[in-house]
């Protein structure tokens, strides 16, 4: 595993030098609401993907819940057989 | 209209004596970057166009992906220069102030907490562990290896076909649940065992697959100060775990030395 000269990629940057918005508060004409507006963005890039797999998992769930009323309807008929 | 201060860094008073400050540009890349002296410390700053580089103007650069990763990029790879010559106080990205005389307050305010803050990160380096995993490498060892669910596989194989359906589908939820377990407790052993070799440590959240890019889930995010006697061993542990776990779908990536952008926070 290679510990030096590791390349940084964007993710990793933005992960120390944004998170938590700016160290020192007061006299600062960008406030911690800016900063938190660039993180919000990639936030909302984030939930924009997320709710379109949600989505998706939505309509696969509904399939693989009709699938197991028709399994629990086999079932019953092999309790009710035996 | 006066010009914007964007300040990257804090340093000890006298840090140039020792090492000349580099030739460097700002943010703007037009701007050169330059030193600040006050009573006990020296800001690391460059000016800025106070049109150009407005709140306003400032939101809309930030919605483009391509400024905010150069000037992202750019932010950190001066503070690393900064980092190798001097021990800094890093800022956070776009701390900017709208002029000479706020920055010299706030300095003045600060100044105290900042000498005992660049005390306390001397002799000390800054690492970064990034704990991935191959969930389904460990989902298949949890399903082997775990005690509750081979006490299910059993009771299951007795049961009728229908029922056994029913019950392997349950056992298939378990399976995930333990396998979530798992996860977070391996990543906590792990962090103990690395938290033991640092003086300070923090949590920090995990990032989806979305944002990562990779196949590889992240399971653990978080960060070391530690100390320079300390380092050797602390890099040789990781190493060791790294060789230990890489076969079971474990992955470490380590980054660092950071400039301390976790343990240097001044409020």
């Amino acid at each position: 595993m290679e510990l030096e000269n590791k390349e940084v990629g964007l993710i990793d940057i933005l992960d120390v030098v944004l998170d938590k918005g700016v160290a020192i508060k007061g006299d600062l004409i960008l406030s911690i609401a800016g900063i938190d507006l660039v993180y919000l963005d990639l936030r909302v890039l984030i939930s924009s993907v997320e709710t379109l797999i949600e989505s998706n998992k939505e309509t696969a769930e509904k399939l693989s819940s009709k699938q197991f009323d028709y399994e629990k309807e086999e079932l019953d008929r092999v309790i009710h057989q035996s | 209209m006066e010009k914007l201060i964007y300040l990257y860094g804090i340093i000890p008073a006298g840090g140039i004596d020792a090492a000349p400050l580099p030739s460097l540009k700002g943010l703007d890349e037009k701007s050169q970057i330059y030193r600040l002296p006050f009573e006990n410390v020296e800001a690391i700053v460059c000016e800025l166009d106070p049109v150009e580089y407005s709140e306003e103007e400032l939101e809309k650069k930030t919605n483009d992906v391509n400024w905010l990763h150069q000037k992202a990029f750019h932010h950190h790879e001066t503070l690393m220069k900064l980092y190798e010559r001097y021990p800094i106080i890093p800022m956070k990205f776009c701390t900017i102030y709208s002029g000479l005389e706020s920055l010299k307050n706030t300095i003045n305010t600060h100044q105290k907490r900042m000498l005992q803050l660049l005390d306390n990160i001397a002799d000390k380096e800054e690492w970064i562990l990034k704990l991935y995993c191959e969930r389904d490498k460990i989902k298949e060892i949890v399903a082997c290896n775990n005690e509750t669910i081979e006490s299910k596989k059993e009771k299951i194989a007795a049961m009728s076909p229908g029922r056994q359906y029913l019950e392997k589908r349950r056992l298939d939820q378990l399976i995930d649940q333990e396998t979530e377990k798992e996860t977070h407790v391996f990543s906590e052993t792990i962090h103990e065992k690395l938290a033991a070799l640092s003086v300070d440590h923090e949590v920090k959240r995990n990032w989806n697959k979305d944002v990562t890019g990779r196949q590889e889930e992240m399971c653990w995010n978080s960060v070391y100060m530690v100390d320079k006697s300390e380092i050797t061993n602390f890099k040789s542990s990781i190493k060791e775990l790294q060789d230990k776990w890489a076969e079971s779908g474990w992955y470490f990536e380590v980054t660092g030395p950071w400039p301390s952008y976790h343990f240097a926070r001044i409020s």
